[in-house]
């Protein structure tokens, strides 16, 4: 983050213009070392809560493990053979991915659709502010209230089952609600949806209304403007969304095992129960591995999306 | 944009007669209790350039809107040619808009922004950039095919909203303030090529304007509009010289308006005679007005003549006011001699340069103006604005 900051205050100095630059140069000899002051604050904290523990953990996923002692300074590759070894690593590594996709595609067609009713159907200013505050209000609960929630909902004497039962529907209360991988889904889309209408709802918003309607005057149907307009200008607002739900999902470790009951699992379970084996080691080595997958999904996500360019504009 | 008549594609001649003819009867639109079209009817004939003309607010670009299809009307229709089009698309409509901010699509070359027509009637990608490529050249821009709108110039993009817009065929091409966003320079070059554009392809065209000279210069119909209404539609000659009502004098800037009470009527004319006194000869059109009916008059800038009062006797004379002269202005060909007269209005002469510099007067200058009673034109309506500047928010 310094760096970029850095070269951004080289580049507006060097396009001052002469006059300016002659000033800057005269007394570059007292004033050389202020920027550095500037970004100073934010390089520290950088670099004690994110450079630092990041460092640290790829440093110990290289040490050894050894029951009853715990960690050992060593450099070996172990762990990670281990990982990538273990079958029941690569069908977390699965599930996880199945979550994660099933849960990027329910938020993106849920969040783009309410950012669309809210930029182009809500005419009114402050029926759009009261509207977006009301997709805020689960954010005013705890995670867990949230996730536990929907037990009185989903359970065996829930909600839907004791409609359903009523209705005539079944006759058997359905097993599959709660303690389910439907119930994780339903979770995850409950607490994440919001992070997508966030960033699709801004790049919307920045959308000149009159392109629409003259993408209606070059014949385009409802869809038409929607899918050769709207979409193609949501692209920056979709790929920030779909990484705040990749990395939520593909990190999370409470929701999957409270709304599973134990039954699914995700990556980051793998490394609590080596964590609680005391198997630091390990448990660094995979969190190495996810970090990496991530960045390499980050990537591919800005591949498609030049974000920066779009949020410069 | 020297379009070569050879480069006319004859497609653009398709269009029959009468088939761009525009009628809106009983036109009205309501947001909330608010009227901003109150009640219009007007009919602008097939392949005529017409210029919607008016203050910000007073619903001319609603007007456009509603025939672009952008916009419901409340109640009332619109027909273009024969057909009723309120509910329809604008492609069904005929019509094409070319919108103020031009609305180039952002994420799409100039070539895919000039061929989005194409492909929403799903024509084959390598068909409809040579079609686009074809269009591009008519207005000159074929070698920007490949750039993004970011990366054009104000008068590079227009000129890619009207490829686009032409594209389409249309029967009406509809343009809101088309040249508000450019310089003056480009506004005065974008205004001859959009006539000579429109003499070429012989539709018709509705353009939405707020600037006087632009609707003088193109439009062979201007529609004076005031809050939701049309004062005076009619000819850019009639309405500069035979303005309907105090408002389009006012409006169109051109003209001072004097107003009196019907002292005698003849059969040449009638004799007015304003509050404090002042005599003014008029001519008589239509039906004569009763005695002691107020009337106003209006007469040309241009046509009056400025002296000095003689002992005071200016005040006596008919056809004449007096004032001070409170500001020159120098125009090059003219100078503008905004006069206050006693009552407190403001009276404007256009004098010659010539004539100014042989008697200049200055700011504070007791003056009498004149003109002659052939040059005086009787308005409609008798004006209710009273001493009201003629500039207020004309922007002139």
């Amino acid at each position: 983050m310094s760096a970029p900051a850095l070269k951004e205050g080289r580049v507006s100095a060097a396009t001052l213009p002469a006059s300016r630059m002659k000033m800057t140069a005269d007394s570059s000899g007292r004033k050389a070392w202020a920027p550095y002051l500037q970004v100073a604050p934010l390089t520290l904290v950088l670099l004690l809560f994110f450079a630092i523990p990041v460092a640290l953990v790829v440093v110990v996923s290289f040490f050894r493990y050894q029951m009853l002692v715990g960690l050992v300074p060593d450099f070996t590759f172990k762990n990670y053979v281990d990982i990538l070894t273990n079958p029941t690593n690569w069908s977390l590594y699965l599930s996880t991915f199945k979550f994660t996709i099933i849960v990027l595609a329910i938020t993106f067609v849920l969040g783009f659709w309410i950012s669309y009713f809210l930029v182009f159907h809500v005419r009114n200013l402050m029926t759009a502010i009261a509207l977006f505050l009301i997709c805020t209000v689960p954010f005013w609960t705890s995670n867990i209230i949230r996730m536990i929630s929907w037990r009185p909902v989903l359970g065996r004497e829930g909600l839907i089952n004791q409609a359903l039962q009523g209705m005539g529907v079944t006759a058997q209360p359905l097993d599959w609600l709660l303690y389910s991988d439907f119930s994780v889904i339903v979770a995850y889309v409950h607490l994440y949806t919001l992070f997508m209408i966030v960033p699709i709802f801004n790049s919307m918003a920045r959308i000149d209304k009159s392109l629409l309607e003259a993408a209606v005057d070059g014949g385009a149907s409802r869809w038409g403007v929607v899918w050769n307009v709207v979409l193609p200008l949501s692209k920056t607002g979709i790929a920030l969304g779909s990484l705040f739900v990749v990395t939520l999902v593909m990190g999370d470790f409470s929701v999957v095992t409270v709304m599973s009951g134990g039954l699914s699992g995700s990556v980051t379970s793998g490394m609590f129960n080596d964590l609680q084996f005391l198997n630091y080691p390990r448990a660094a080595a995979n969190a190495v591995i996810l970090l990496i997958v991530v960045l390499l999904i980050a990537v591919a996500i800005f591949r498609l999306v030049d974000v920066r360019k779009e949020l410069v504009r | 944009m020297n379009y070569a008549p050879t480069s006319i594609s004859p497609a653009h001649s398709v269009h029959t007669k009468g088939a761009g003819e525009i009628r809106l009867v009983n036109l009205t639109k309501s947001f909330g209790d608010m009227d901003a079209v109150k009640d219009i009817n007007l009919t602008i004939p097939h392949g005529s350039y017409c210029c919607l003309l008016g203050p910000s607010g007073c619903g001319k670009t609603t007007i456009l809107r509603m025939i672009a299809g952008h916009e419901t009307p409340t109640t009332g229709e619109i027909y273009i040619g024969d057909d009723m089009v309120v509910g329809k698309t604008p492609v069904e409509r005929g019509t094409a808009m070319m919108f103020q901010s031009y609305a180039l699509f952002p994420h799409l070359s100039v070539l895919d922004n000039v061929a989005f027509y194409l492909k929403m009637r799903g024509v084959g990608k390598e068909e409809r950039r040579t079609r686009a490529r074809e269009m591009l050249e008519r207005v000159q821009l074929s070698h920007l095919a490949n750039r993004m709108p970011a990366q054009l110039s104000g008068g590079q993009q227009q000129r890619v909203a009207l490829a686009r817009s032409l594209i389409t065929n249309p029967k009406v091409l509809l343009l809101d303030e088309p040249l508000s966003a450019l310089d003056e320079f480009l506004r005065l070059r974008m205004r001859g090529e959009l006539k000579n554009l429109q003499d070429e392809l012989g539709i018709t065209f509705v353009h939405v304007t707020h600037t006087q000279p632009e609707a003088i210069a193109l439009a062979d119909m201007v529609v004076v509009m005031d809050t939701g209404r049309i004062e005076q539609a009619a000819s850019a000659n009639e309405i500069y010289n035979r303005p309907a009502t105090p408002y389009v004098a006012r409006f169109m800037g051109g003209q001072n308006v004097l107003t009196g009470r019907v002292e005698s009527i003849s059969p040449t004319g009638m004799v007015l005679k304003s509050e404090k006194g002042e005599i003014f000869n008029a001519p008589l059109t239509g039906a004569a007005p009763k005695l002691g009916e107020p009337v106003s008059i209006s007469m040309r800038r241009d046509r009056i003549s400025i002296s000095k009062p003689q002992n005071g006797k200016g005040a006596q004379q008919a056809d004449a006011v007096t004032g001070v002269v409170d500001s020159t202005e120098y125009q090059g060909s003219f100078v503008k001699v905004s006069i206050v007269l006693d009552g407190g209005e403001t009276f404007v002469a256009n004098m010659p340069d010539h004539e100014f510099f042989a008697e200049p007067v200055d700011h504070g200058v007791p003056v009498v103006a004149r003109w002659k009673p052939e040059h005086v034109h009787v308005l409609s309506k008798a004006d209710t604005e009273g001493t009201k500047d003629p500039y207020a928010g004309s922007g002139h």
